[in-house]
């Protein structure tokens, strides 16, 4: 069959100008400077300006990925030395690059971040509006959108391991946006710690390269894992702690729990963050260092049960959900685990193949929760239902969404989820068996979302609460009506490759192209199989079936069907009870007993000290004569660093060097 | 098991400050005794360091980044001393401020293990470890007083501590980048193998690195939080770090400069910044010293003035041959002199004003005629403050511009020599109150008993050095040899 398959083409080299690859850098972070240091002169501006740089950025990317595939999706790097230490040129110096790499893999990641980010930016300039904070907002929008276009475009770890801690960052910044909600600061700790714990992982993995092969680059690690250089031992710790980084961010089992939590965020925060891209890092780090984890078994295994279980608990938990937008949450936790599932099982063209149509339809999906939002002012389905009459627009590009995430041909999702199975079903049965059934209960849920929100009678959604200065709602949730087209033309557009972007896998041409980017590549791989596409689709329609029975047809009340397994169906609402494990023995146990002793002493004798005590500077301070002593911890600290300068000075100019 | 016995003295330090909180928080009704705990502690790391000089086998630990040495055996001693000492002095204001009892001793102790690290430490990584161990109980330490001007020692210490510890940590970055190793030796080995082709950076981290240990040193102009955190903390505190963490920090910066930077092209430079700042803080010190009323702001401006005499010790290093080592041993013998006679005045200042609730030098008129004990004992150790004979003081002084005439640092003496006569005035006029002045009060101001000892030790030691100084000397000749090169 004409599909996806791998024969080895011969790759050339980019000619992209390196210049043309740092400018997709600098132009959105010098939109972020910008708007930092202009934001309070001109907040309405922000807006525009964050979307002109992205959309600069993505005109760019799109030159860029042109250019690659006119190579056949060849590699091109440029590095630059950065720093090294030691005087002489001594092996044992720690030599640490910057450079960028191009190749299909990073190309068809700039695409989808700049696509995905400039449509977000459009649509918030809608979203967003009359928000206290909207020039924050934008900067710190510009911010992520950099830090995650240098974590693609990096070519070395250590650079990776930089921007994979901004992107962390801003997505911090973006989920406690509006911090003075007491959930969202919440959210955005805990997105911001869990995370932590998987990048321990990625650090102690870079380390552990670098002690043991001096090397850092992407390039180069790849060849020592082929080579097989170094001991076993290593290459499987080292994609081990690849992984655990790369669970942190795709949110993985145990480190998921932070994914639904970040929803407070602004909506269209989720559809760029948490939906197509951050989250979608963790997988892109994975297939970065693929050819390592194909060269360790044990890793592999790791990651493809993983992504299974993640996939598997995620989906359930999305089957009870009420919240529209933790319905989302969940698939792309059960979709990233699908992701992960396919690279342990060495189906990188299927995983990254999905990682490329997800984006899309994902990010349209949460644009299209966020529209119904911005009409009804609430994210619970119980409040929702016949929106399909007042929100055409957004009913019909969601509904494509929907048909693309539950695989229905010819839908994008059905081609990518298509690939998964049958690398599942190669590799390991257990597994494919996880899959289809996560395909089903994908289908379910979503079209349970359609049904309730879109279908029946509208319920009202949630009154405005006028006293809540906070709140920026503008409009009457009783009377539902069509978002402006700021917010529906990004719904559009997105709607087109939710539809079509499964189609690139026509004749190879997306294998093909990101094969390139490894330096060995097998026959090993998908091509297509009418038996698994069949069965998925025959899946995938039953599980639509099974929503339309319960929910628009009332065959079969949803109350049975939870009284018939109560149990499961407990277990699911409570998410498998990993937060309260987490809450109970992590948080209560060890920190509040223990570490929060410790702040409870300092908070006494340290912070205290600073609020009893500037009072009591100032007013020593008014009082006395000698002005260089002035009590000023300010000016002592000034006068530290005043001494420093005069030293240096003094000594340069005394003994011209 | 070897690595754990070189390190012993610091173990049974950290061990006696489990064992303090152990007993604070397990047996309460013996509260009493959790000072004993710590003096326990402290006699068992002097006995540990004893037996490691009868067994006269230096070696090195982990790897080579702690050395066990005649340098750090020292200090081992000096450190144990000392903290022996503030534990005595501090039992009746800890007992009066009532809470932590446990915390306060084991918070003592700690930082004394970290500046026992500290003096042993050979390696970058580990001086910034043992030094942040030393300081982070200090930052507490200093704000453990009830009230604001406690706390505001302690937050002021704690911000101006972090922004010098920043810029220590940039001299140690750049000289990591420069020589690829943080050991020190290794250190000395890329400097002398290609150093010179990088002289300015070298300089430059050698600058920073001055900096961030002339915060610990109190030398201007990295002093400015000295007089505010002696004043704020609490007495006994402010005892400890006049003593303690200076000490520290010239034992280390003496590991530093003497071992990793001391190649002839970079000394000159380095060696030519602390005569100047030798200079400069014995004058800003003294002059800011003479117009102060309050004793503790007093006595640390003084510590700033004292300071800069120590740097006269470092600037020496560029005596040639055999005598290389003096600059060194002179900084040695100055640190033991000062840190009993320091202590000394600061457990007089602790008696008395606990008596009489004032730290103003007016209130302490006529202190000889309500206790003449603590007056003569504080007049005894203001004298040798000042370097007037029959103290250590006075053969601390001796031996430190001794080693500055022969490095050819003759305006630098001068200068000291001046200095000590500004100080006479500020020092003595306190004496001159005592004996002469007319008492305020006429009850008498009596002295607890532990007071007492540590009052007593210390100023024995500050005779006993003034009338023999001879083994003080020949210990610190033989700390210095590790400087030695053939």
């Amino acid at each position: 069959m004409p599909f996806l398959a791998a024969d080895p083409v011969a790759h050339g080299v980019p000619t992209i100008d390196e210049a043309v690859l740092w400018a997709i850098l600098a132009v959105p972070f010098a939109a972020w400077l910008a708007i930092v240091v202009y934001v309070r002169k001109l907040p309405q501006a922000a807006g525009w300006l964050s979307a002109a740089a992205i959309g600069v950025a993505m005109v760019l990317s799109y030159v860029t990925l042109f250019n690659v595939i006119d190579a056949d999706g060849g590699v091109a790097i440029h590095t630059h030395e950065w720093f090294r230490t030691g005087l002489g040129e001594g092996p044992e110096d720690l030599v640490v690059n910057i450079g960028l790499r191009i190749d299909g893999l990073s190309a068809v990641m700039l695409v989808v971040v700049t696509t995905v980010s400039f449509l977000v930016q459009v649509y918030s300039t809608g979203y967003m509006s009359g928000d206290h904070g909207y020039g924050r907002y934008f900067a710190h929008m510009c911010l992520f959108t950099t830090s995650m276009l240098g974590l693609v475009l990096a070519d070395n770890l250590f650079m990776m391991f930089m921007f994979w801690e901004l992107v962390g960052l801003s997505s911090y910044l973006l989920i406690g946006f509006w911090f003075h909600k007491p959930s969202a600061a919440a959210a955005a700790k805990k997105a911001f710690i869990v995370t932590r714990i998987g990048d321990l992982g990625l650090l102690a993995a870079m380390l552990l390269i670098w002690s043991r092969t001096g090397e850092l680059g992407v390039a180069e690690i790849q060849e020592i894992a082929i080579a097989g250089t170094v001991p076993q031992w290593v290459i499987t710790w080292f994609a081990l702690g690849i992984f655990a980084g790369a669970a942190g961010k795709s949110a993985q089992f145990p480190l998921h729990t932070w994914l639904p939590d970040a929803m407070e965020g602004p909506t269209p925060v989720s559809a760029l963050i948490h939906a197509a891209t951050m989250v979608a890092a963790g997988v892109y780090l994975v297939a970065r260092f693929f050819p390592v984890f194909e060269h360790t078994e044990d890793a592999s295994t790791v990651v493809a049960y993983i992504g299974g279980l993640t996939a598997l608990m995620a989906a359930s938990i999305a089957l009870v959900q009420t919240d529209f937008k933790r319905v989302l949450a969940y698939s792309t936790v059960s979709q990233l685990g699908y992701m992960i599932m396919a690279l342990g099982l060495g189906g990188y063209v299927a995983a990254i193949f999905h990682l490329f149509t997800h984006a899309f339809f994902k990010a349209l999906l949460f644009l299209g929760s966020g529209s119904v939002n911005h009409s009804t002012n609430t994210f619970d389905m119980r409040l929702m239902g016949g929106l399909r009459k007042y929100m055409p627009i957004t009913y019909f590009t969601f509904l494509i969404g929907s048909l693309s995430l539950a695989g229905v041909p010819p839908f994008a999702g059905f081609f990518s989820k298509d690939e998964i199975l049958l690398d599942a079903w190669r590799e390991n049965r257990g597994l494919w068996v996880i899959g289809v059934a996560v395909a089903f209960m994908t289908a379910f849920y979503m079209f349970r979302a359609i049904f309730l929100t879109f279908h029946g009678q509208y319920k009202g959604g949630q009154p405005v609460d006028h006293h809540d200065e906070d709140s920026h709602f503008h409009g009457d949730p009783a009377h539902p009506h069509e978002s402006p087209w700021v917010m529906t033309a990004p719904l559009i557009v997105l709607a087109v490759p939710a539809v079509a972007a499964g189609w690139f896998a026509w004749d190879h041409m997306f294998a093909d192209f990101i094969n390139g980017a490894l330096p060995e590549v097998h026959a090993h791989g998908s091509t297509f199989e009418w038996g698994i596409a069949i069965s998925s689709t025959a899946v995938a329609l039953a599980g639509i079936f099974s929503a339309w029975a319960i929910y628009e047809r009332k065959w079969v009340t949803s109350a049975s069907i939870r009284d018939g397994f109560a149990p499961l169906a407990f277990l699911f609402e409570r998410k498998y009870f990993l937060d309260e494990l987490y809450e109970g023995l992590i948080v209560k146990t060890i920190m509040q007993r223990g570490w929060n002793r410790l702040l409870e002493l300092n908070d006494k004798y340290i912070v205290d000290g600073v609020v009893n005590g500037s009072g009591q500077v100032v007013r020593w301070g008014s009082g006395r004569l000698r002005t260089i002593q002035t009590g000023q911890v300010q000016s002592y600290g000034l006068g530290l660093l005043a001494g420093v300068i005069v030293i240096v000075v003094a000594v340069y100019s005394a003994n011209p060097l | 098991m070897s690595d754990l016995d070189i390190v012993g003295p610091q173990l049974a330090v950290l061990v006696a400050a489990a064992a303090v909180l152990l007993v604070d928080a397990l047996i309460p009704q013996h509260r009493r005794i959790v000072p004993f705990v710590a003096l326990a502690g402290l006699a068992l790391s002097a006995a540990w360091t004893l037996s490691w000089v009868a067994r006269d086998d230096y070696q090195t630990a982990f790897e080579g980044t702690l050395s066990l040495d005649k340098f750090s055996v020292f200090f081992y001693f000096l450190f144990a001393g000392i903290t022996a000492t503030v534990v005595l002095a501090s039992i009746d204001w800890v007992n009066r401020a009532g809470r932590g009892q446990g915390e306060y001793y084991a918070l003592v102790l700690t930082s004394c293990a970290g500046l026992m690290f500290l003096s042993a430490s050979r390696d970058l990584i580990t001086i910034y470890v043992a030094l942040e161990l030393s300081s982070i109980p200090q930052y507490i330490l200093a704000g453990w007083g009830k009230d604001n001007r406690s706390s505001e020692a302690g937050l002021k210490y704690l911000l101006l501590g972090a922004v010098a510890s920043s810029i220590l940590l940039y001299g140690m970055a750049l000289l990591y980048g420069l020589t690829g190793t943080t050991m020190l030796d290794g250190i000395a080995d890329a400097i002398a193998a290609d150093g010179e082709s990088h002289r300015s950076l070298l300089v430059l981290a050698s600058v920073l690195l001055i900096a961030g240990f002339g915060f610990k040193m109190a030398v201007v102009p990295f002093q400015m939080w000295v007089p505010d955190v002696y004043q704020g903390a609490p007495t006994p505190v402010a005892a400890y770090l006049s003593v303690g963490s200076k000490a520290a920090a010239f034992a280390v910066v003496l590991r530093i400069f003497f071992e990793a930077l001391g190649e002839g092209f970079l000394s000159d430079d380095w060696s030519t910044v602390f005569a100047v700042l030798a200079a400069v803080s014995m004058t800003v010190g003294n002059v800011m010293a003479v117009v102060q009323t309050d004793i503790k702001r007093m006595l640390g401006y003084s510590s700033i003035a004292q300071a800069g005499n120590f740097m006269v010790g470092l600037a020496a290093i560029s005596v040639s041959g055999e005598e290389f080592t003096l600059g060194a041993s002179s900084v040695l013998v100055f640190l033991a002199a000062y840190a009993f006679t320091n202590l000394g005045a600061f457990i007089a200042v602790i008696a008395i004003s606990q008596r009489i609730g004032s730290d103003q030098i007016k209130d302490y008129a006529g202190m000889w005629k309500r206790s003449p004990v603590l007056a003569l004992a504080l007049a005894f150790c203001l004298v040798s403050l000042t370097g007037i004979p029959p103290t250590a003081g006075f053969w601390a002084k001796m031996y430190i511009f001794n080693a500055g005439i022969r490095a050819d640092l003759a305006w630098l003496v001068i200068i000291g020599v001046l200095n000590s006569v500004i100080s006479g005035y500020y020092y003595l006029s306190v004496a001159r109150q005592m004996f002469l002045g007319d008492a305020e009060g006429a009850d008498r101001v009596r002295v607890s008993p532990s007071i007492g000892l540590s009052l007593g030790v210390a100023t024995l030691g500050v005779l006993v050095f003034g009338i023999l100084p001879t083994p003080l000397i020949s210990a610190a000749k033989d700390a210095a040899e590790i400087f030695s090169r053939q």
